[in-house]
């Protein structure tokens, strides 16, 4: 009996493999496109379409879980009384080409929205989804993954874990759905062998060594629990947040929503959420205009402290998972890394 | 810009004047920020202290209009420190004679007390920038809206020829250009006094060239301006109008004026992709499609022509704004009216417009486009202006002398007037940013910036409503108690419909661009009484 557990996949079987794998599925898997991206993007045409492995996607997988904008219920008033539609169902879809830190952001999403009670259309979405991640043997110029502990490589969480041996995957298989795919496919894979295991871990050593940027995020998460932060590095940071929520849409664990109602006519309308961000002064002001989070000073106090002292205080680990995308679209500069070095430097010096 | 935008991060001294950068231009503003934490010194010219001019080394609040007199200290300073660089000044620029002996002599006290900013702070400023061989200048509308808007530029432009700052990377002048393609509708002359590519009307040669493609004759003589035409009266000579994509019935000064010079009009159309308050007065509206529905370029503020492709086809019957001045001028009998596609265009575009003579779909297609001036198919593009010779060969010093704004505060309207672009949320008119439910709940109102100083004389509370006068017209506007602007100012926004803040502006005009002065007029403001 072969352990199912781990196998190798030659490279040349990795299409062949997905081509099985879209039987059932939708796949989708990260395309660059004509204009230089590189996207998460549903996979029609297999053979047609290159599958991006060398580029950090742009987007995360949030919005396939929790879309920018959704329909929650259409309602229709028929006689004063309301009758509602809900959404479509979702479809079983599976996800290649994951990079270690989005997976580690999906099971953090899984967490908040199982509380209080399971989030039907995010959880529709999630039970009908299987992720296959792809270790990064060479970090991405903004990473830090290494610091927040969601990367290189993973552990546990994701069905199948791809490693790039060069001319072959080393492929692990999570509990559940990846380890049937596995068994179900067993016969384009190979049994692993002790040199296989020497490269893995020989390559896990090498892209641990291969982070540009030093955060120290265990640092800050040990600081911000015993110390408060000075307010001047609140001040210099709200000085340059223009408060363009740039930050919180890109972030893979940023789940801040709002729900409007859209009146489409005097009979019909959509009940609708949609991405917020709590950087934005309308997300806390209360009828009467006190907002208790007021733009000026608390905007990022609210974010940063959410990621890095209460997430770390209620799960044991903060929520940044050093993908790095925050870093490139903040207009200020004055992303998450930004903080942790002000704080972890900054208050070092003091006696 | 005769930089490109990513030169910024290079410079080593960034002097940004009448520009609120960070929030009117935040991609940008991004560049200045990394130059700063590059340990780049960054000046900011402002009578508000923006958040740009927070970030400032030195934030110089000079007095609304008083830029020429600032500018012309400065050059006075780096002449007395000897400073100027006289290299540059003999091989590639003349008049500076003329110039010198006119900064020479100014009385340095004088003008300081003009700009109402300390003579030291203004010292250092001029050192910091002169001495630095890395200097830019970005400007933006608080230079231009001013009566002596051109002269303000002049100013600006001896500043960086006196000291040398022109000609190579890192170091030059950049106007920020304020919406997404008016450098492009500039460049495609939409301008009264010139053809494509800033080719000179009255050029036999050029009216010739024109002439041959078009199959009619080139006009000869110059347009009138914007302001000119919104604020001709309901007697004036022009009988129809069409207004694309602009809303002057918010957006230009004096409003009063121009609401009755459109109502009076014999015909007006308006192509828009909202119904705008200007297409309410027409009557004839063509239903736009928006950018996201049409295939064109965009060129931006650093020159560069970039590929804008379609991504949704166009909702109901809305058409591309190219189609409906086909339409147009076909039923009036245009020739060459009948372009199959945008790249047509554009080659026609390449044909007439030598800075864009390699500028073709497919070239634009690569690398995020190509800067004008690009001349020919083998042109890489102009990465920075004014390599080794000015456009009109030497670069030309022109006195510039302070002049007072064309209102300055008295009794009766004591508070000086600044309008500009209010918040990051909201854009011009807000004809489209207020269709955005998120955006409308960040700022869902307009405010006006008055100092504590003010406030405390008047008895306001912050986010109380007062009525704000001018000669010209009355708004009431809620109020927010705030340091971003000098006592004896207040700032507010146009963005707003309820509050038609261009009813109390003036449209006293620069005499060569014709652009209002939209950064200064005289107000009263009282509060308003509750029954």
């Amino acid at each position: 009996m072969i352990d199912l557990k781990e196998m190798i996949l030659s490279k040349d079987n990795l299409i062949p493999l997905l081509r099985k794998l879209k039987k059932d599925a939708r796949l989708i898997a990260p395309v660059q496109n004509k204009y230089g991206d590189t996207l998460f993007r549903e996979i029609d045409d297999i053979d047609g379409t290159e599958i991006d492995l060398h580029n950090q996607p742009q987007a995360s997988l949030k919005p396939f879980f929790l879309p920018q904008q959704e329909t929650l219920a259409d309602y229709t008033i028929t006689n004063g009384e309301y009758s509602f539609t809900p959404p479509a169902k979702a479809e079983d879809t599976i996800f290649f080409g994951v990079r270690s830190c989005d997976l580690t952001a999906l099971l953090y999403m899984d967490l908040i929205f199982s509380k209080p009670s399971k989030d039907p259309t995010y959880y529709d979405r999630r039970n009908h989804s299987l992720i296959i991640t792809l270790g990064c043997n060479q970090p991405f110029p903004n990473c830090f993954c290494e610091a927040t502990g969601s990367g290189p490589y993973l552990e546990y969480g994701y069905g199948l874990q791809f490693i790039d041996l060069g001319d072959r995957y080393f492929v692990s298989a999570g509990r559940g759905k990846g380890a049937d795919l596995l068994k179900k496919w067993a016969y384009f894979f190979r049994e692993v062998n002790e040199e296989d295991q020497q490269k893995r871990y020989q390559l896990f050593l090498e892209a641990r060594g291969q982070f540009t940027r030093n955060i120290q995020v265990a640092h800050a998460c040990r600081k911000l629990e015993k110390e408060t932060v000075p307010e001047e590095i609140w001040e210099k940071l709200s000085r340059r947040c223009y408060d363009c929520g740039g930050c919180a849409y890109v972030c893979p664990t940023c789940t801040c929503f709002s729900i409007d109602d859209m009146i489409l006519d005097a009979k019909h309308g959509l009940r609708i959420r949609t991405w917020d961000a709590c950087t934005s002064s309308g997300f806390t002001r209360m009828a009467g205009g006190h907002n208790p989070t007021d733009r000026s000073r608390h905007a990022l106090k609210r974010r940063f402290l959410h990621k890095l002292k209460y997430d770390f205080e209620r799960h044991g680990k903060a929520s940044c998972t050093g993908c790095g995308r925050c870093i490139d679209i903040c207009f200020g500069g004055v992303d998450i890394t930004t903080f942790i070095d002000l704080l972890t430097t900054q208050t070092q010096k003091k006696p | 810009m005769t930089n490109s935008i990513a030169e910024l991060e290079g410079a080593d001294v960034l002097l940004v004047t009448g520009s609120n950068t960070t929030e009117t231009h935040p991609q940008i503003g991004r560049n200045i920020i990394t130059a700063v934490d590059h340990r780049a010194k960054l000046i900011v010219i402002d009578p508000r202290r923006t958040d740009i001019a927070k970030e400032a080394h030195i934030h110089l609040a000079l007095r609304p209009g008083t830029d020429i007199a600032l500018i012309n200290a400065m050059m006075r300073i780096i002449l007395d420190e000897n400073l100027a660089d006289d290299l540059f000044i003999s091989m590639r620029t003349e008049n500076f004679i003329a110039l010198r002996d006119y900064l020479h002599r100014l009385d340095l006290n004088e003008l300081a007390t003009i700009t109402g900013i300390n003579r030291d702070t203004i010292h250092e400023a001029a050192c910091l920038y002169a001495r630095s061989s890395k200097s830019v200048i970005c400007y933006c509308l608080g230079v231009t809206q001013h009566t002596c808007g051109t002269d303000n530029v002049q100013a600006v432009a001896n500043l960086a020829m006196l000291t040398g700052n022109v000609e190579k990377k890192h170091s030059g002048v950049d106007p920020l250009r304020g919406q997404n393609n008016v450098q492009g509708a500039c460049d495609m002359a939409a301008l009264p006094a010139v053809l494509p590519g800033y080719q000179n009307l009255a050029d036999i040669d050029v009216q010739e060239r024109f002439q041959t493609v078009w199959g009619r004759k080139t006009p000869q003589i110059p347009g009138k301006s914007l302001t000119e035409m919104t604020h001709a009266g309901e007697d004036g000579d022009i009988k129809a109008m069409f207004i694309m994509g602009e809303n002057p019935v918010l957006s230009d000064p004096h409003l009063n004026r121009v609401e009755n010079t459109l109502k009076h009009l014999p015909f007006l159309a308006v192509s828009d992709i909202f119904l705008t308050e200007t297409a309410r007065l027409a009557h004839v509206v063509f239903p736009a499609a928006s950018f996201a529905e049409k295939n064109g370029t965009i060129t931006n503020s650093e020159r560069r022509v970039q590929l804008c492709p379609r991504a949704i086809p166009p909702i109901h019957n809305c058409r591309p704004d190219s189609k409906i001045i086909m339409e147009l001028g076909r039923r009036l009998n245009c020739p060459g009216m009948n372009f199959d596609t945008e790249a047509e265009i554009m080659e026609e575009i390449s044909l007439l417009t030598p800075i864009y003579g390699g500028m073709h779909y497919d070239r634009l297609a690569k690398n995020w486009g190509l800067q004008w001036p690009c001349w020919n198919r083998d042109h890489p593009g102009t990465e920075f202006l004014h390599k080794y010779y000015f456009a009109r060969g030497k670069g030309c010093f022109t006195i510039t002398k302070h002049q007072e704004p064309y209102e300055t505060p008295e009794e009766k309207y004591p508070f000086t007037l600044v309008t500009g672009r209010g918040s990051y949320h909201h854009y011009h008119t807000a004809t489209m940013t207020r269709k955005s439910r998120r955006l409308v709940r960040e700022y869902p109102e307009a405010l006006l910036e008055v100092n504590k100083e003010d406030s405390d004389k008047l008895k306001l509370r912050d986010g109380e409503t007062v009525e704000l006068a001018s000669r010209r017209g009355t708004v009431h506007i809620k109020t927010t108690i705030t340091d971003r602007v000098q006592p004896g100012t207040v700032f507010s926004s146009f963005h707003f419909f309820e509050v038609p803040i261009n009813q109390l502006t003036i449209d006293a005009m620069d005499p060569k661009s014709k652009c209002p002065e939209f950064k200064v007029c005289s107000v009263n403001l009282r509060k308003v009484k509750h029954d």
